[in-house]
Formats: C-alpha cells, sequence, structure tokens
C-alpha cells in the first residue's frame, strides 16, 4: 500500500532540499556540498554548465573561508543559503563570523596577476578570479559579527 | 578520482585524469602526479574525463609542470571539457601550458 502511495505521489514525498547548508571550518565539511548541491540542481532543472559554476564559485568562496578567514581554526559556523530571485537568478548568500574580508577589493582581486612564465605560476590564487568569472553576480558585505559573499547564478533553462 | 600513467613513443608519458578535480580529489592524485612529474620529461595531462576543475586541481596541476619545466622538460594539457578549458582560460594557464585537443598535436608540441 505505502509503495503505490509513493508511485502516485512523487512530487509529495520528495520535498525539496533545505534551502540551508549549515558547515563547520574545515576542509571536510565541503564534501557536503556537492550532494546538496546536486540536489537544488535536479529541483532547479539547472544546465550542466550553471551546475559546473555553482560547484566551483563554492568550492572557491568556502576553502577560502576555511583557510584563510578563520585560518584554520575548527568548529567556527558557516552558512549557506539558495533561494530564487525575482531577476530569475538563483543566489546563494554564505555567511561567516570571520574577521571582514572583502574579496572584491583592489588589492585582494590583484592578489595572483596573469603570470607570464611558467616559473611564475602560482600555485594558488585563482579563486576570486575564477568567481568573478563564473557567477553573474558578486557582491560582498560586512556583517556584525563577519562576512556575507552573495554569488548569483542564472535560472534560464 | 582515478589517475593511470601509460609511455607513448617518442618518451612521452601520459597521465591520464579521471573525475573530479575538487578539493578531495586534487588530494587524492597529488602524490602520483608529483612522482610522475618527478622523472617525466615530456608529460601529456590527458584531462578528457575530467568532469570538474577548481583551483586545488589547477595547483595539481601547475606544481607538477613546473617541476618538468625547471628540469626542461615540456608539458601539455590534453581534451579538457569546454567548462574544465575554460577554468584554464580563467586562470590564464591555457597560455603557459598548451591545450591541445588532437592527440597528435599535443605529442608534436612536446617534440
Amino acid at each position: 500500500m505505502l509503495g503505490l502511495l509513493a508511485a502516485s505521489m512523487p512530487e509529495a514525498l520528495s520535498a525539496w532540499p533545505d534551502p540551508r547548508l549549515t558547515l563547520t571550518s574545515q576542509l571536510e565539511d565541503l564534501a557536503l556540498v556537492l550532494p546538496w548541491l546536486q540536489a537544488l540542481a535536479d529541483r532547479y532543472a539547472l544546465t550542466a554548465s550553471t551546475r559546473f559554476a555553482i560547484q566551483l564559485c563554492l568550492e572557491e568562496a568556502l576553502s577560502n573561508i576555511v583557510r584563510h578567514g578563520y585560518r584554520g581554526r575548527a568548529n567556527q559556523s558557516i552558512t549557506v543559503e539558495c533561494a530564487p530571485s525575482p531577476a530569475g537568478e538563483l543566489v546563494f548568500t554564505i555567511e561567516d563570523h570571520a574577521p571582514p574580508f572583502d574579496p572584491l577589493a583592489p588589492s585582494a582581486a590583484d592578489a595572483a596577476p596573469t603570470p607570464q612564465s611558467i616559473d611564475e605560476l602560482q600555485p594558488g590564487g585563482q579563486g576570486i578570479r575564477l568567481m568573478r568569472r563564473f557567477s553573474s553576480r558578486i557582491a560582498w558585505e560586512p556583517t556584525p559579527s563577519g562576512n556575507r559573499l552573495t554569488l548569483a547564478f542564472p535560472l534560464a533553462r | 578520482m582515478q589517475i593511470s600513467t601509460e609511455e607513448l613513443p617518442g618518451g612521452v608519458t601520459r597521465v591520464r585524469l579521471d573525475g573530479r578535480m575538487d578539493i578531495a580529489g586534487a588530494q587524492s592524485v597529488d602524490l602520483k602526479m608529483n612522482i610522475v612529474a618527478g622523472s617525466a620529461h615530456r608529460l601529456l595531462i590527458d584531462l578528457e574525463k575530467v568532469e570538474f576543475l577548481g583551483s586545488m586541481g589547477l595547483r595539481s596541476i601547475v606544481i607538477p609542470a613546473r617541476a618538468v619545466h625547471s628540469r626542461g622538460g615540456k608539458v601539455v594539457l590534453f581534451a579538457p571539457t569546454p567548462m574544465v578549458e575554460s577554468v584554464l582560460k580563467t586562470s590564464g594557464i591555457d597560455a603557459l601550458l598548451p591545450v591541445h585537443h588532437s592527440l597528435d598535436a599535443a605529442i608534436a608540441a612536446l617534440e
């Protein structure tokens, strides 16, 4: 009987993913992000390129917070919220309680200049450039206790 | 992440990467990549099966490439998907590590 009900009510029984994900400040926790994003991407029927872009930007943003914002301090919280906007975007809002850091400030954005030779290739410092390129909108603002980073992506199907 | 290597004619070492080059994926191939880079002089990094590349994955390519280059060797990148290639272009790495979609052209670039 339950099986019949499940077959006839797939939408009712297949809930939307929680729009909020709470992580702690360790790189291992970032493994929780991918299945959450995949569930959201399925629900919003996102294209493969938009899925890629969201995964990329969130990995860059969250790993920056863990490594640079919290400087390796464990058990600090990071929250990620996902919501559609009236402008037809899927907007991710990432909040932390790390010291204020504006990733869009010129000094931060220029942290890794385009390398001119293979010897100048720096193994890191690409995250901000990638987030700018792969999101449709990026914004930062300080909060009373930390930072709020907003990343938007097109919802067009 | 899967990684395998193959020796091609002409002293070319082909390293095939397969999977997601995210933080966990990059960590899982770093050691093998650095071992391969420690002896290869003509290194072809095959990205055809790489479905995701983030900055930690870029790091797993850049560090071995620098090691090969520092010994006078050459490195090329082969067959990235359009999104992976877009990451390479955004980072500027494609200007320094040539990207080829033809295997013959990739091998020729290593000569």
